[in-house]
Order: C-alpha cells, then structure tokens, then sequence
C-alpha cells in the first residue's frame, strides 16, 4: 500500500471518528426509517471517501464533511420517494434507547426528540439543510460555505427556518 | 452575548438524537473495498466487451457476404457513435466545481437534463438502427438464400426481434423521461429555494 493512500486511509478514519455521530444525527433528517438510515449513513461515509482525495484544506474539515453528507442526503431524499415516513410512524424499535431511569423523564425526552425530528422532517430541504447546520454549531459563513450562498442569504433564510420549525413544532410566538 | 434558550434547549433534544451506527467504520472499510472491486470488474468488462465487438467486426468482415460486412460495420459505427454522443452530451457533468449544495445541485441540474437528451435520442437511434437493418436485408434480398426467404431464419430473425424489440424499448424510455422530468422539476424547485433573489 502506497504512502499516499495509507496517509489517506489515516485521515478518513479519524474523519469518522470526530463526525461519525454527527453525520448520524444528520441523516436522521433525511430518513427515518433505522435500517435504510444506517444504509444512507455509510452513504455519506462513501461519498466522503471518494472526496477525500481532492480535498485540497480551501475549506475547513467540517464544512468538507458536511457539504458532502449533505449533498448526499439531498439525492438520497429524492431516491426515496414517496417521502420518508415522519418518526411517530416509525416502530419503537426505531427509536434510540435512552439508557437512564425515571421512565417519565426518558418518555418526554423522547417525546420532544420526536417532536423536533418529526417536525425538521416535514421542512422543505434548504430549510432543514439550515435547520441542521445551525444545530451543528456551525456559523453562518461556515453554513454559507455548505451551501454556496451569501452568508446574508444565510441569515435571511435561517430566520424564516426557524419560524418554520416553530410553525411545525406547535410553538406560538 | 444574548443567550438563546431556545436554539440552546433544541441542540440539546438534537444531540441525544443519535450515535454512530455500531460497527461504523469496519462496514464502512468493507463497502469501500467492494466499490474498489466492482471498479476494476466494471473497467475490466468494459475492455472485453470493446474487444470482442472488434474480433466481432473483423470477424464479420472475413466472410464473404455483405450483409455480415453491413452488420458489422453498422454495430461498429452504433457503438462507436453512441459512447462518442454520450461523453458530448455529458461533458460538463462529470464533478461539481464546487462541493457545495449549490454547485451540487447545479450539477445535478445539468446531468438529468443531459439524460433527458440521451433519452430522446436513444429513441431516434433505435428506429434508425431497425429502418439500417431493413435496409440491410432489402439490399441484399437475392444472396440472402431461397431456404431463409421461405423460413424466415438467421438475418430476417433478427430483423423481427428488433422491430418487435421497439415497443419494449419506447415503453422503457418513456418511463425514464417521465421520472427524468420529475426529477428535473424537484431539482428546480431545490435550485429556487437556493436563489438568492428568493430571500429578497
């Protein structure tokens, strides 16, 4: 194995080390079905990889990644038509199982995880694209970035995101 | 700095959503490993199956006829007409200039509209190749042999195989382009969403 590739290899695994959990949480946003979400997970991973040898650093690690995973969530939600079901569909072996006690507790955690997935799921794509990045932590020039807007358009679009996702969680103004 | 309790109290309920799968990375590593395979196998048929449409012509040439010289020649100029109009039709489609949504979704733009063009052409070349064949065998009616004009068999075969071939593959495209269209609207409708003048 060249030196290239190894070097390579290094890289990528370190990339799924520091983002795997992200890009899973990611991916939640475009599909909710566990099984396939696993599949569009190692997607992500793939397209990452493939990228990797012509990333030349002119832009930071994490935008990288992000702009792939979510370039690949894009055509993964246009493969998977009719849409995705939205997460109260979903069979409770789907859910993520919250290990700590207090059953009330875990059961409105998971209700409002549920809610906020649920309702991120029904947004149109740019604004759950938005939605998701802001969630990340991302700036709005990094998310500028992701997605080859100014970051102006950024901050316009993130505002009517937000109301969106509030329209779609139930939240009153 | 203002405090946003709100964004603060979503990322909370976000980052319990989700670990990495179990066993991530080595299924990741094997996926990797089958795509490098299936790399190779796919350039692999590729040059076999170009080298035996060239043993093929040459083959077809040896003989004395000219309906296997005609064919030949004609599959040849298909294939070699095909792969040529396909890599035009596609140039420009190949990777995005950027990796960003915008540039992806450009891209992808572009390519369902040059596999919409492919399409209608495909259907154009399949009715060419049937009236080339007819042709082909109309041309050469009198040293084709009394015993095939009387039981239709070897060329006229074929020739009937590709005409009844036509609705097969009219249905097939057409289903394509339906779906190709309805992709081309989804990715305009994401490419609206990006505008910039969409935020004024």
């Amino acid at each position: 194995m060249s030196e290239s590739r190894r070097a390579l290899e290094e890289q990528f695994d370190r990339i799924l080390g520091d983002y795997g959990a992200a890009i899973s949480r990611l991916a939640y946003s475009y599909e909710a079905v566990a099984g396939i979400r696993e599949e569009l997970v190692q997607e992500i991973a793939l397209a990452i990889w493939q990228a990797l040898a012509r990333f030349r650093g002119e832009c930071s690690e994490r935008t990288f990644v992000f702009r792939i995973a979510h370039n690949r969530g894009l055509s993964h939600v246009w493969r998977r038509r009719p849409p995705y079901r939205l997460l109260e569909e979903l069979e409770e072996s789907d859910q993520p199982v919250d290990p700590r006690p207090h059953p009330e507790e875990q059961a409105a955690r998971t209700d409002q995880r549920v809610r906020l997935m649920s309702a991120i799921q029904s947004l149109p794509v740019t604004y759950r694209q938005m939605i998701v990045l802001m969630l990340e932590g991302l700036s709005h020039a990094e998310i500028a970035e992701v997605m080859g807007v100014t970051e102006n358009n950024v901050a316009v679009r993130l505002t009517r995101a937000r109301k969106a996702l509030k329209d779609a969680l139930g939240v009153r103004p | 700095m203002i405090a946003d309790h709100e964004l603060d109290a979503w990322r909370e309920r976000w980052n319990s959503v989700a670990e990495a799968p179990a066993e991530f990375q080595r299924k990741v590593q094997r996926r990797i490993k089958r795509q490098d395979q299936r790399f190779v196998l796919g350039n692999l048929l590729t040059v076999i199956a170009f080298l035996g449409i060239l043993i093929f012509a040459v083959f077809m040439r040896q003989q004395s006829s000219w309906m296997g010289t005609g064919w030949a020649t004609g599959i040849c100029v298909l294939v070699f007409v095909s792969v040529g109009y396909r890599v035009w039709v596609l140039r420009g489609t190949w990777r995005p200039e950027t990796q960003s949504t915008r540039a992806f979704v450009e891209l992808w733009h572009r390519r369902v509209k040059a596999r919409i063009r492919l399409l209608r052409i495909s259907i154009y070349v399949s009715l060419g190749w049937i009236i080339f064949c007819a042709a082909l065998t109309a041309a050469n009616w009198t040293t084709i042999g009394q015993d095939v004009r009387a039981h239709p068999r070897d060329w006229v075969e074929v020739l009937v195989a590709c005409v009844l071939m036509q609705p097969v593959i009219w249905f097939w495209a057409a289903r394509l382009r339906r779906r190709k269209l309805a992709e081309l609207n989804e990715v305009k409708t994401i490419l609206d969403e990006l505008d910039e003048k969409s935020v004024l």
